[in-house]
């Protein structure tokens, strides 16, 4: 079975945020909670790079291992989702997730956070497929209609990539090779692999030649 | 099936019970009238029932100091549930739904839940102290014990049901909440109206004989 | 037995021979490395494919800190792209915490009724007199079974957050369960403040009995009567009440701050701190409910007479005279020692309750 990545590509991203707007539009999420963030490192100093993250679908999730009411599953494609019914905000898979995926669309005093949200891959809850339900606590299910999660979909650059895990690492194994092909051999690669030039890399300017 | 029957029937069952009681239970009162008092009155009755009504509010001050922590424990536990009670959020919520119609400023949900600590603080000591003090202790009954229990275990059970997203503990609140007003007009949790008729009874008789008591 | 003698003295060969091989081809190699580098240094420049992200995911991935970058997420920790405690945090609760935990809280239990069946109830030597000393006023009373049923709703609550995955989610299914852990966290939100409320009133009435005297060392040295034959003197309280006491207040102060830090989340505290504050609440906790559990055994089966003090408010003498010999002793000398019959009538059992307000004074 597959095993469902997101990955993205430091040397494509932009911080356009579009994966951000896309998945609160898609997802309708609420207020407060956002499943996913770009974050900048180095913000305006040289080696400047964006990463779109998210829950990043673990295949030994912390969230799962610590929650005291064991909400949270993986899915046979390997997407981590949780029953918001059976959650009781309690904000553990909060404390022990890496990336910072679990959000509550409260902060509130006595501990009243709300029911857990986060990244779903596009692909809803434990709910039947596509049911109102499923709409209403967990946004859409794309995965169920054969698509890949919006992000990603969205992604002007193709920097955020999603889907199988084997599949991915192709496609961005591809792409190193093409940039190290690049600086050996200017001007030829690059028309394959478009990217953005790093430091110690001319890229651009053995085009103008 | 249970969870409607609370939800619908019972709530209104429990509803009407509630307000023919207490409504009973004043007429009964009132019906009783007074006994007749054929001394010259010193000074009126009215100003003394008014005066008795509120004063009654403050210990006296030989007692003051003895039954202090019982009037501390009594305000905690009465002025939070007050609050408790008419304005927390799911409260006024579900009083402008099913009875009123309109709603009015709910408290933020912190001092809801600093009005809830407070009277559970003063009902358990108070409770306590009915248990441990010996004259409390002989002059309870089972209908204290009931009564206090019972406010105890809805005050409880709304705590638990505190995160509003579990419908089984939402509906074994308002069942215990239904047990309490069906109880409350047949019981001593009937000071909650009554205190005004005693209170202004007494200031009436008092005023009338022209002690200031 | 001598073919397995044989083979095994085979294998022993091949082993050698192996071992001998691996040299010889290590040592070729080396001989022959610089020679081939040097062929290719002659030929090409050496390839180096370069990812342009390693630096990155070096940087991002070192487990000695956390990688803060800038986010337009609004919220608390939102640049921070990677939490490595996180990873702590869990290995601590999943692989220490409820295994270890549970061990101790089950071997207490246990060390407690091996307890009770090799030494038994420990009696009044004496038997119980018909005499009593006033040993908890009402107020006392009062503020310890508040602090008590407090307490226990709270041990309760936590344990079930603590333990009830692994040992009640099975037996009563997920939804059920979810349902309890619900209230459970609700319940134990609410009343932890109400907790720290009720130790502090507990920490201001009884903290001048508590302050450790002169006999106390004398106790600690013969391990509190349990140990040797005979009692040891001791005032109000002994060394060992003390001790818990301090204990209490210490390991509660530490329990109030980090569950009060933990049940706000408002203040922008970093993951790292909310992390910190559970390992700490988790630990005193534990602590707590151990030392209370030794509290409630010896307060109740444990000890002959020990209970009567905190329900009625009177202590048989001769219970003082062997456990609180100073304090005994100090009472008999102002004259304090009452009768049974005394007692009744002030407390109202028996067929003397209209004296029973008279009893008003004890309530100070």
């Amino acid at each position: 079975m597959a095993r469902m990545k997101f990955y993205c590509d430091a040397e494509r991203c932009i911080e356009c945020n579009a994966c951000v707007t896309a998945c609160k539009n898609e997802n309708e999420v609420p207020w407060g909670v956002n499943r996913r963030r770009v974050v900048t490192i180095k913000d305006g100093e040289p080696g400047e790079r964006s990463l779109s993250v998210a829950c990043m679908h673990c295949s030994d999730a912390p969230c799962i291992a610590v929650c005291p009411v064991d909400c949270i599953y993986d899915t046979i494609d390997g997407v981590v989702l949780h029953d918001k019914d059976i959650c009781i905000g309690c904000g553990y898979c909060f404390y022990a997730c890496p990336f910072g995926a679990p959000q509550f669309p409260q902060e509130g005093a006595f501990g009243s956070r709300g029911k857990m949200d986060k990244c779903t891959f596009c692909a809803g809850g434990p709910e039947e497929d596509h049911s109102v339900d499923e709409r209403r606590k967990y946004g859409s299910n794309r995965l169920a209609e054969g698509k890949l999660p919006l992000c990603a979909e969205m992604c002007s650059t193709k920097a955020l990539l999603a889907g199988d895990a084997n599949v991915i690492s192709d496609i961005y194994r591809e792409r190193v090779i093409n940039r190290g092909a690049s600086v050996l051999n200017r001007g030829v690669s690059y028309q394959n692999a478009a990217f953005r030039a790093s430091s110690g890399m001319e890229g651009k300017s053995s085009v103008k030649k | 099936m249970i969870g409607e029957l609370i939800d619908g029937p019972f709530w209104y069952f429990s509803l009407v019970v509630f307000c023919i009681g207490v409504l009973f239970r004043l007429i009964s009162i009132l019906r009783a009238g007074l006994k007749p008092d054929l001394a010259v009155p010193r000074s009126g009755g009215s100003t003394g029932a008014l005066r008795n009504l509120f004063s009654r509010f403050i210990p006296r001050r030989d007692v003051a100091t003895r039954g202090r922590l019982t009037f501390v424990a009594g305000y905690l536990f009465h002025i939070g549930l007050f609050a408790l009670l008419f304005f927390a959020r799911p409260h006024v919520d579900f009083i402008a739904e099913r009875i009123t119609g309109f709603s009015w400023p709910a408290l933020p949900y912190w001092a809801f839940i600093i009005s809830a600590e407070i009277a559970f603080i003063g009902l358990l000591l108070l409770w306590l102290h009915r248990l441990l003090h010996p004259v409390t202790r002989l002059l309870s009954n089972a209908d204290d014990y009931i009564g206090t229990g019972l406010v105890f275990l809805v005050m409880l059970t709304g705590c638990l049901a505190l995160a509003q997203a579990f419908e089984p503990l939402r509906l074994l609140h308002l069942f215990l909440a239904e047990l309490l007003l069906i109880y409350f007009p047949f019981s001593s949790l009937m000071h909650a109206f009554t205190f005004v008729f005693s209170r202004s009874y007494s200031g009436a008789v008092m005023g009338r004989k022209g002690v200031n008591a | 037995m001598r073919r397995a003698l044989f083979s095994s003295a085979g294998v022993e060969t091949a082993g050698f021979s192996a071992v001998l091989m691996l040299t010889l081809v290590l040592a070729f190699l080396l001989l022959m490395a610089p020679h081939a580098m040097a062929e290719t240094a002659g030929n090409a420049p050496a390839i180096q494919v370069p990812n342009p992200s390693t630096d990155l995911w070096r940087e991002v991935r070192q487990r000695d800190g956390v990688t803060s970058g800038r986010s337009q997420i609004a919220g608390v920790e939102s640049g921070t792209l990677i939490n490595p405690y996180g990873e702590t945090w869990r290995n601590f609760r999943m692989k220490q915490l409820i295994p270890y935990s549970g061990y101790l809280l089950a071997g207490m239990l246990l060390l407690l009724i091996l307890f009770f069946l090799v030494r038994g109830k420990i009696r009044v030597k004496a038997g119980i007199s018909n005499k009593k000393l006033f040993r908890y006023t009402l107020y006392e009373r009062m503020i310890h079974w508040f602090i008590a049923s407090v307490f226990l709703f709270l041990a309760l609550t936590g344990l079930i957050l603590l333990f009830g995955r692994s040992l009640l989610l099975p037996w009563i299914g997920s939804e059920v369960f979810s349902l309890l852990a619900s209230a459970s966290k609700e319940g134990h939100n609410l009343f932890g403040p109400v907790f720290a409320v009720a130790l502090l009133l507990v920490f201001i009435r009884f903290v001048r009995r508590n302050i450790y005297q002169k006999g106390d060392l004398t106790w600690l040295l013969k391990g509190g009567g349990i140990i040797g034959k005979g009692h040891v003197p001791s005032n109000f309280f002994n060394m060992g009440e003390k001790s818990m006491f301090w204990l209490l207040v210490l390991v509660g102060a530490v329990i109030v701050g980090s569950g009060l830090i933990l049940v706000f989340p408002v203040f922008g505290q970093a993951r790292i701190t909310m992390e910190l504050s559970h390992v700490s609440h988790a630990l005193t906790t534990l602590l707590m409910i151990l030392v209370i559990m030794g509290h409630i055994y010896i307060g109740s089966v444990g000890m002959e007479g020990a209970l009567d003090g905190m329900t009625t408010g009177y202590c048989d003498l001769n219970w003082a005279r062997e456990h609180h010999a100073e304090w005994a002793t100090l009472c008999e000398q102002e004259g304090k020692v009452i009768t049974d019959v005394e007692v009744s009538r002030l407390r109202g059992d028996g067929d003397t309750q209209q004296h029973a307000a008279t009893s008003a004074q004890e309530t100070g």
